[in-house]
């Protein structure tokens, strides 16, 4: 299982035009968004100023893209090449292959998280103590593995066609319910309450704390955890149960 | 083209249980197996075993229940009905005992990996596997070790499928359409690599088109026609049971269909314009019929069936049936 994780790994780090796209991807976004913001501007009532905000939010959302939309369309065509079919007939087990899928998303989703951290410190002067920058950046990247098992899902659930645009609905939705677009202090108060048990609002909010000074929330990360479980049990189960004619 | 190498002594590998003194539990077994897909019944009322050592060739026309029967076996389908066991237990358990290898017809690679990454991750996957450059030398692959999988061509292909199926000790191997792509020596060089299974007293399983294939390198022959077993033995006894002679000749004026169908042994009759095309299973006595009706064959020609045409006899015999039965 250890040769299939790295390989996995391998081949991904192989790709690099993707790698290329969902590394650059996020920082872009943070640099062009964080435009409309002025440098004292605070982020609502949450005692954090826009910029710190906007660069957690968008180093989750840049991990999500990383994990969520390359990789379901990929797992997809996989299924759809019949690889899938000739991996089911060795003695790997479903957790196997659901652990080297999820791997080898993380193995993208670390630089761009990265690299918006960088830009943060470097262009947009978010000034944090050493431990917070590397706390926020291991609780995004560990977060991101939540969006990872759901793109595994995905690609095991749809056909190589249609898991792009499903992928692209769970991506922009629960980026949008979570805030990692506009900021969650402008939703309505029931918006606010609902997004605090979908996965991304959670995410985002590991990284927030952790600006703020505090450990992550118990709360958000159990809600994590279980949306992970619930994930990557889904997409071990569809790996086995899938039947369908590939 | 690389001659494959011979598999490393037999000293190495661990004697499968099917070796021993006790009575040999069947390979494969399928109990009144039935799989449909909406409509379609793709097997019906599929029972058979497989024994160790057994060569088998699975023979039907294109849509006869080949495939599904395959995905069957090897856990990829789940039957609607009956059972399906290998080594007295079910497909996902002997996979996962490392007891099956196979190669898949519609079994894509992993891309972007180089051939030698990814036999090493079929034999790091193998509970009972085989060194990677013993299984890569095997399939005749050595060579082209350090190309990407996505690169090769269709025989290659093939044989890095048939490395991922032989990258341990399986007591049985799995062949969809193995030679699919290959030219006539690569196939002569595949099908020596595979003897080299057999003769290490692996049970072989392979569906294929290629009737000669399975004429040549078969102890056992499987037809399947609509899903139904409809003939199961040797290539010989296919053969015999199709009507072991064509007989071919012309005769002058008009032919009397009637008159030729009474002849005795007759197993297929076909009428041309001049020329009356028969099946026989015993030429001799057909022919002395045909003389005693004082008709005067020309151009007689008598050979005898290959597999190809035996099988087309059965499958056609079995096609008429079912429209009888409707």
């Amino acid at each position: 299982m250890k040769t299939l994780v790295k390989l996995e790994i391998t081949r991904t780090l192989r790709n690099r035009k993707f790698m290329f796209f969902s590394v650059m991807y996020p920082a872009m976004l943070f640099l062009g968004v964080s435009l409309g913001y002025k440098k004292g501007a605070t982020a609502g009532d949450t005692g954090l100023s826009a910029l710190a905000y906007l660069m957690t939010a968008m180093a989750a959302f840049g991990a999500m893209t990383a994990v969520l939309m390359g990789n379901a369309e990929r797992i997809a065509r996989e299924r759809e090449k019949g690889w899938v079919r000739q991996l089911r007939l060795t003695a790997l087990p479903g957790r196997g292959y659901v652990a080297a899928k999820i791997a080898s998303a993380a193995t993208v989703s670390l630089p761009s998280i990265l690299i918006v951290l960088v830009l943060g410190a470097t262009v947009k002067n978010v000034r944090l103590d050493a431990w917070q920058w590397v706390g926020i950046g291991v609780a995004t990247w560990a977060g991101s593995l939540v969006f990872a098992a759901l793109g595994v899902a995905i690609g095991y659930l749809a056909t190589a066609d249609a898991a792009r645009p499903i992928s692209m609905i769970f991506y922009f939705g629960l980026a949008i319910l979570g805030g990692l677009w506009v900021p969650l202090y402008n939703f309505p108060h029931w918006l606010q309450t609902l997004a605090g048990y979908l996965p991304a609002g959670p995410y985002a909010n590991l990284g927030r704390s952790i600006e703020l000074g505090h450990a992550p929330h118990a709360k958000d990360v159990t809600v994590l955890l279980v949306y992970l479980l619930l994930f990557a049990g889904a997409a071990a189960w569809l790996y086995r149960k899938d039947t369908r004619k590939a | 083209m690389t001659a494959p190498a011979a598999q490393t002594g037999t000293g190495k590998r661990p004697v499968s249980p099917a070796d021993g003194a006790a009575p040999a539990e069947p390979v494969v077994s399928f109990t009144d197996v039935a799989k449909s897909f909406g409509p379609v019944r793709a097997v019906s009322d599929l029972s058979l075993s497989l024994h160790p050592g057994e060569t088998v060739a699975l023979l039907g026309p294109n849509g006869a229940g080949k495939s599904t029967a395959l995905d069957l076996l090897l856990g990829l389908k789940n039957p609607d009905h009956g059972t399906v066991r290998l080594f007295g237990q079910t497909p996902t358990q002997a996979i996962a005992a490392g007891r099956v290898g196979a190669m898949l017809q519609s079994g894509g690679l992993m891309e972007e990996v180089t051939v030698r990454e990814l036999v090493g991750l079929a034999c790091d996957l193998h509970p009972r596997r085989y060194p990677v450059a013993d299984v890569m030398a095997a399939a005749g692959i050595t060579d082209i070790r350090d190309r990407k999988v996505n690169k090769l061509s269709g025989g290659q292909e093939q044989r890095v499928r048939f490395a991922l199926a032989t990258a341990g000790a399986n007591d049985l191997i799995v062949l969809d359409e193995p030679t699919t792509g290959m030219d006539v020596s690569a196939r002569q060089a595949f099908w020596a690599t595979m003897r080299a299974q057999v003769d290490e007293g692996k049970a072989v399983l392979f569906a294929t088109h290629y009737l000669e294939e399975a004429d040549a390198i078969a102890d056992r022959v499987l037809v399947l026609h609509q899903g139904r077993l409809i003939a199961d033995g040797t290539a010989a006894e296919i053969k015999a049971r199709a009507g072991a002679r064509r007989i071919t000749f012309d005769l002058d004026g008009t032919v009397d269909s009637d008159l030729l169908g009474t002849l005795p042994h007759l197993v297929g009759l076909d009428v041309t314009g001049p020329t009356v095309r028969i099946r026989s299973d015993d030429a001799d006595a057909t022919m002395h019929a045909v003389y005693g009706l004082g008709l005067y064959p020309r151009n007689l020609e008598v050979s005898g069936l290959g597999l190809e045409q035996a099988f087309l006899a059965i499958t056609d015999a079995a096609t008429a049936e079912e429209a009888g039965n409707r």
